[in-house]
């Protein structure tokens, strides 16, 4: 046992005063938080060009108040106009095309931003054109302003007073209250069960993810100098895995308490209440039963590798595993009662992180969290005793690659 | 000390190690030579219990492999390397601790052996900043800081200058005298010849020589001698016993048969001519080698014919 502990010092106590970690320790938050937050940010910004548009109304009745509405009603906080819209030729009919055709040149000489043409051929048909149609706001607020110039004309048809307008179009707030089976509710919308969700899967695969390649990249470093043999001629092969388990998940761990209280300073300021506590409990609960079926697996494939080149490939396998849980969050989300879910939640590899998905939304019943920690337990076992067998032949084994039979055969081995 | 009992090791394709049979002793250096894939690797990985046998029995003072026997044992492997990334004194330290010695004591005996081998000037420097050499000190001070009673030292001469061959010699004979048990591996015959006390020569997986140096020498030697003199030799070659002689004017080299021993021959020489040198040649390990790793491989060649 005392030894099992002075590898697992050594691993961690090496690692953590490594650059490397202190870099992806600060780095990754900023990563996460500016992918979350940064394109947002740069779209919500304010235009600061004041755009030219030119209209084309065939039918000769909406160009002015379009162009009128489309200056007054998009503004910058300065109250300068966003659009100038130029009223271009009205076409008739048969010229369109005509015009159309010097409409585009103007366009490509940037004489104009870009230009429309109303009521072609229904009424409530609008055409863009522009060079660049990336600015996704421009149609936005076209359509915004052609459908209140229709509107009310239809009510000034009527005889009603184009003031009902903004009546009929006050919004209805929705606010949706999550029931759990304690009875209690709590607001909740897609977005937060989405997001804690979210959090929870990347934290896994991220920290599964980092932590296991440094297994690997461990092991193969070890090998690679044949510190190896005098290791294991100090201590047992088992030892020795155990001890890089426990050094190096306490280094994912303290990753992860980093980023999470990271992560809870942020939500904190901005005022988003994660996750209760028995499920951030149960949560952990799955981190750890995850982490640990992992970390064998990590081992029983990593320790055949010779080189660095090998190692990724293989990490690359078990990365695509662990994306599963992460694209199937949406559809997940959207019906959590499909049968699909319930199934996956039972494949051992997935088990964590489809736990994790399913306790943001609700709390599965009891013994469905018994069972699969029963099922996690299992399969932890078995992995332990396998990546255990192979790694004690694999990590002595350099030179060519074992083969899977080879690797299955190590695994049946006893002592 | 360490007994190896009819040892054998298969793996899929060949047979590593074949009925090998050796003893070290306490206070005697062991030389465990071969040429390159005579199965030194695999013998060595087996006595340290990181291999298993097939078959044999390894035992230490009698008893079999145990974790207590982790502590009593060093080993230089002989693909060098160690964390290229750590400060050297953790990574003694280190590995120290997991032959269980306490951290202070470890440290204490570490900063003595690496004064010893003038390294205290790089304590605290990252092992991928020293040369070579000087990374294999610090593998050799792994290998013994803990105090072992058997060291076994894979190729320890390779890759140091003459001077730190010199220092690490010095202090193999100083564990010798302290009675340790050394075993080393090497295919450099002019070092095993020149250090070890005893030696097992194994090729193809099996032992081909084994014994005292002296011994094997003897049994080998091919009982030459060479002789300069004055007066008249043409007698020599009557001699009873001489199998075949050179002569050259005031000298010859003369090759014994078995009945005849050097001394005898002296004796009646002396009766005859006045010598001015009389030398037993010796052969050297390295002979010795040629002609058994040689031979070997013939005879294998003809059994199997």
């Amino acid at each position: 046992m005392k030894k099992v502990f002075i590898i697992a010092r050594w691993e961690y106590v090496e690692r953590v005063k490594s650059k490397m970690f202190l870099i992806s320790l600060l780095v990754m938050p900023i990563i996460m938080v500016s992918m979350g937050i940064l394109p947002g940010l740069l779209a919500d910004q304010e235009e600061e060009m004041t755009k030219v548009i030119g209209v084309v109304d065939p039918r000769g009745s909406l160009a002015n108040l379009f162009a009128e509405r489309m200056q007054r009603g998009y503004t910058r906080s300065s109250g300068e106009p966003l659009y100038v819209v130029r009223p271009l030729a009205a076409g008739r009919d048969g010229d369109l095309e005509r015009v159309k055709k010097k409409a585009d040149e103007m366009v490509m000489d940037n004489q104009i931003d870009g230009y429309c043409i109303l009521g072609m051929p229904e009424m409530n048909d609008v055409e863009y054109r522009s060079k660049n149609v990336g600015d996704y706001r421009i149609p936005i607020r076209i359509e915004e302003t052609v459908r209140n110039i229709l509107a009310e004309q239809r009510l000034v048809s009527l005889g009603l007073d184009p003031i009902l307008l903004d009546e009929l179009r006050s919004p209805v707030n929705v606010r949706s209250l999550k029931l759990s089976r304690m009875g209690e509710e709590e607001e909740a919308g897609f977005l937060h069960v989405f997001f804690s969700a979210y959090v929870f899967l990347m934290m896994l695969f991220f920290m599964i993810l980092s932590s296991g390649q440094l297994l690997v990249r461990s092991v193969i470093e070890e090998k690679m100098n044949r510190i190896v043999e005098v290791l294991v001629s100090s201590c047992s092969p088992t030892q020795l895995m155990t001890g890089k388990i426990l050094g190096l998940s306490g280094l994912g761990f303290t990753q992860m308490i980093v980023w999470g209280l990271i992560g809870f300073a942020i939500s904190s300021v901005v005022g988003v209440t994660l996750l209760r506590p028995e499920h951030m409990l149960l949560l952990v609960l799955y981190f750890v039963l995850g982490y640990l079926l992992y970390a064998a697996i990590f081992i029983g494939v990593g320790s055949p590798v010779t080189t660095e080149q090998e190692a990724q490939h293989v990490t690359s396998y078990l990365v695509i595993v662990l994306t599963v849980p992460l694209v199937l969050t949406v559809p997940a989300l959207q019906n959590p009662d499909a049968a699909w879910i319930s199934i996956l939640t039972y494949i051992p590899l997935l088990t964590p992180t489809m736990m994790g998905l399913r306790l943001s939304i609700d709390t599965p019943p009891l013994w469905e969290i018994l069972l699969t920690v029963a099922v996690m337990l299992i399969s932890i076992y078995v992995a332990m005793i396998a990546a255990g067998r192979i790694f004690r032949i694999a990590i002595l084994a350099t030179g060519k690659r074992a083969k899977l039979s080879e690797m299955v055969a190590w695994a049946r081995l006893r002592e | 000390m360490l007994k190896a009992d009819h040892l054998r090791k298969a793996f899929t394709s060949v047979v590593a190690v074949d009925d090998v049979s050796f003893e070290v002793k306490r206070g005697e250096i062991f030389g465990l030579l071969g040429p390159n894939g005579a199965g030194k690797t695999t013998t060595i990985r087996m006595i340290l219990n990181i291999v298993r046998p097939d078959g044999g029995l390894i035992t230490y003072n009698g008893l079999p492999f145990s974790d207590e026997f982790r502590k009593v044992i060093g080993y230089l492997p002989e693909e060098r390397g160690l964390y290229r990334k750590s400060k050297l004194v953790d990574a003694i330290l280190y590995l120290a601790e997991l032959r269980g010695m306490e951290r202070s004591a470890a440290r204490a005996e570490a900063y003595k052996w690496l004064g010893r081998f003038n390294l205290l000037d790089s304590v605290n420097r990252k092992v991928e900043e020293l040369s070579k050499g000087n990374q294999q000190k610090v593998q050799f001070i792994v290998a013994v800081i803990h105090n072992p009673t058997l060291v076994i030292l894979d190729e320890p001469f390779s890759g140091l200058d003459p001077v730190n061959q010199i220092l690490l010699k010095d202090i193999l004979l100083e564990l010798k005298e302290q009675g340790r048990a050394i075993i080393f591996s090497t295919h450099q015959m002019d070092q095993a010849e020149r250090l070890s006390d005893s030696l097992c020569l194994i090729n193809r997986g099996r032992v081909v020589l084994e014994g005292s140096v002296a011994e094997v020498k003897r049994r080998h030697g091919k009982n030459s001698v060479r002789l300069e003199f004055s007066g008249d030799g043409s007698f020599i070659p009557s001699i009873r016993g001489v199998a075949h002689v050179l002569m050259y004017r005031n000298a010859a080299e003369v090759e014994l048969a078995n009945g005849l021993s050097s001394r005898q021959f002296l004796e009646q020489l002396l009766e005859r001519i006045e010598l001015r040198k009389f030398e037993i040649l010796e052969p050297s390990l390295q002979s010795i080698f040629m002609q058994v790793v040689g031979n070997g491989s013939k005879n294998q060649h003809g059994g199997a014919g």
